[in-house]
């Protein structure tokens, strides 16, 4: 098994009385693609911009190494892409491009690869507020792969694509966990993630209802239920967030 | 993680390619091109006017200074620039990387928040620059024309719009950091502007402490480079003010951070500014660059004042809207305090206009006091209180001087100034920014 990278204990935010996460627990190890699921509002978003340190969480211990590391810290050993954003509109995907490269530091040997990957050659020099919803979608994780931190985390890397763009970006994503680069994604297609990823931490109404592997995941469901496992992945999800 | 000098300098080209991809930014340029040409050829053609077309006293034309007449008329289109246009492009660029999710992803880098929008200040500052070329071309106009700049006047002028320019980015920058969306940046902006015509009119009606508190409006600080005079204390205090509004910005862009934290750091930043510029208005350094030297005394009168080391107290019974207290005040006390080391000033008044003292025996009476001889005058004119306190120091008055300086009157009539400023620049912003955005399309 390999090595715990991230390790996240005690983590709450509360919008005035509406809990948004509660006590969250769970861990990143060195080289997986983890996976976030839950339903809408389960906390998603709020737990990547806490872990990433773009809203102030209430309480969290982020740990790097077994190294407490605070929010400003943070910075260096993580990388977080949010959904749905189109920064710099008037500015070409290049330049967004050169924010990991030139800002961030990004290693400069992935370029072109990354371009290839996610077939971003054409779209080099339109602005990004031009782009189509995949198209931004596309341009957001090549700027994700080529930043420097050694943990990346996307919010729903493939919302927007259509099948074959899936495809395209879940090999290159793939391609850089084989680098040793640990990713966590999140995911609401739920038969989509048991396919992508190593593992999966469920969320549900802001608390960490279950970890593992899908196929770990798969036996927990089953034992809940008390019968047979769920031959579906979306059952098991219902068996665990129900 | 790239080193933060590396990473701004990307910042810094990026806020380059921001501003010029602004439809904001271009407006403006647009506009000013116009708004200068309406205010350089009035100012020419009162000028014109005034130095006798038409069959103008020969007494006025030798008054005649191209710095009331052409620098700073032209230049006022800046002050409406800096007013309505300004604070758009400022928040244009600052409140777009919060709109479009850019912050979020720039925030991942330890770079300070101040070092992001010391880059965008920058940035802003030499957009600035640019679209005071339009000013440039007509001060260049009036060169060949014949007109006369003086260029230490020309420096105090282009420098109060520059520090003008400068807070009103630093204001907007903060509206735009602490708002959630750039309309309601807008409306903090202007709602401030507003606020300081409010403090200017209280400062007008009440004097006293709003009069003191009103000298360090954009506006009122903008008056004193205007008259040539360089004031210490006002560019320490822009600059306090310029410092205030970007660490108020770099605080609530740390969206990381909490909002309670955040709004101690700026309670901690809003007093630390406070007093910086109460400490600001305590320095009584200060430039007169004005050709003529409007701003001072004779050489020899402040050669004489110079000698006199009792503290001068003056007592003047005006009231705030008192045109003959704005006289005093202009003409005289300004500039006593400029020559005198010790100079206290007490405005004595019951109402606002003093239109019902009248009657009152003592209204309009101005009292100096010097070593504990006191006298008393009605005249506001900086002849007659040399006088008095010359005969209250008991020393002679100096010999009188020749008038040094005289106007520079011109019938001028710039070629091409409505064909440049109405057409050729509106016309150049258009097709410049046409061609550039041509590259995406």
């Amino acid at each position: 098994m390999s090595q715990v990278l991230v390790e996240v204990s005690g983590m709450s935010k509360r919008y005035g009385r509406v809990t948004a996460l509660d006590n969250v627990a769970f861990s990143i190890r060195s080289g997986e693609l983890l996976g976030l699921i839950g339903p809408n509002g389960a906390g998603k978003t709020t737990l990547f911009e806490c872990l990433a340190g773009v809203q102030p969480a209430d309480h969290a211990q982020v740990l790097f190494q077994a190294e407490y590391r605070d929010t400003r810290r943070r910075s260096s050993v993580l990388f977080y892409v949010p959904d749905g954003i189109a920064p710099w509109p008037s500015q070409p995907v290049q330049r967004a491009l050169e924010f990991s490269l030139d800002f961030l530091g990004g290693p400069r040997p992935l370029y072109k690869e990354v371009i290839a990957d996610l077939s971003l050659g054409p779209l080099l020099r339109v602005p990004i507020g031009n782009l189509s919803k995949g198209q931004r979608k596309r341009a957001l994780l090549g700027l994700g792969l080529l930043s420097p931190q050694p943990v990346l985390l996307i919010d729903e890397p493939f919302e927007g694509l259509d099948l074959r763009q899936t495809r395209e970006a879940t090999d290159a994503l793939r391609k850089h966990v084989l680098t040793g680069r640990s990713l966590f994604v999140s995911i609401h297609q739920i038969s989509a993630a048991a396919k992508v990823c190593d593992r999966l931490v469920l969320l549900s109404e802001g608390r960490v209802v279950a970890q593992g592997t899908p196929d770990e995941l798969t036996r927990l469901a089953a034992q809940k239920l008390g019968h047979t496992p769920p031959s579906d992945f979306e059952e098991v999800f219902l068996a665990l967030t129900g | 993680m790239r080193s933060p000098g590396r990473a701004w300098w990307w910042l810094l080209r990026k806020e380059c390619s921001e501003l010029i991809d602004s439809r904001a930014w271009w407006v403006m340029l647009a506009l000013i091109g116009p708004l200068v040409g309406v205010s350089f050829i009035a100012a020419t053609r009162t000028y014109a006017e005034a130095s006798g077309l038409g069959g103008a006293a020969g007494g006025l034309a030798d008054a005649l200074w191209p710095l009331d007449g052409i620098l700073v008329p032209t230049l006022s289109a800046y002050e409406i620039a800096a007013l309505f246009l300004l604070p758009f492009v400022a928040i244009r660029m600052i409140a777009g990387d919060r709109q479009s999710g850019a912050l979020k992803l720039e925030l991942q880098h330890s770079l300070p928040s101040i070092a992001r929008l010391g880059a965008k200040m920058l940035v802003l500052l030499a957009g600035w620059s640019i679209a005071s070329v339009p000013a440039l071309i007509a001060f260049a106009e009036w060169r060949a024309a014949g007109g006369s700049i003086y260029l230490p006047e020309l420096g105090s002028v282009l420098l109060g719009h520059l520090l003008n320019a400068g807070v009103v980015i630093a204001l907007a920058a903060a509206a735009a950091s602490v708002a959630e969306h750039p309309s309601t940046a807008a409306i903090l902006t202007l709602a401030f502007t507003v606020g300081t015509w409010v403090l200017n009119f209280l400062a007008a009606v009440h004097g006293g402490l709003w009069e003191r508190l009103a000298r360090y409006t954009p506006a009122e600080m903008l008056q004193a480079f205007q008259r040539g005079q360089v004031r210490l204390a006002l560019v320490l205090a822009a600059f306090a003010a310029i410092a205030a509004g970007l660490g108020l910005a770099s605080v609530w862009m740390r969206l990381g951070v909490s909002v309670r934290r955040r709004a101690a750091e700026s309670i901690g930043i809003v007093a630390a500014a406070s007093v910086l510029m109460f400490g600001c208005s305590r320095s009584r350094t200060d430039w007169d660059v004005s050709e003529n030297r409007r701003n001072s005394f004779s050489e020899s009168d402040e050669r004489l004042l110079k000698q006199i080391q009792t503290p001068l107290h003056v007592e003047a019974h005006l009231a705030p809207e008192d045109p003959r207290r704005f006289d005093l005040e202009r003409q005289t006390l300004s500039k006593l305090r400029r020559s005198l080391p010790h100079v206290t000033v007490r405005y004595v008044a019951a109402t606002s206009s003093g239109l019902f003292e009248q009657a009152n025996l003592h209204y309009g009476e101005i009292w100096y006091e010097l070593g504990g001889r006191r006298a008393m005058t009605r005249v506001t004119s900086s002849e007659n209180a040399l006088e008095t306190i010359y005969a209250l120091a008991g020393m002679p008055p100096p010999k009188e001087e020749q008038a040094e300086h005289r106007g520079h009157p011109l019938v001028a009539r710039p070629a091409g100034a409505a064909l440049i400023f109405y057409g050729i620049w509106p016309l150049l912003a258009a097709g410049v920014w046409i061609f550039i955005h041509r590259r995406f399309v």
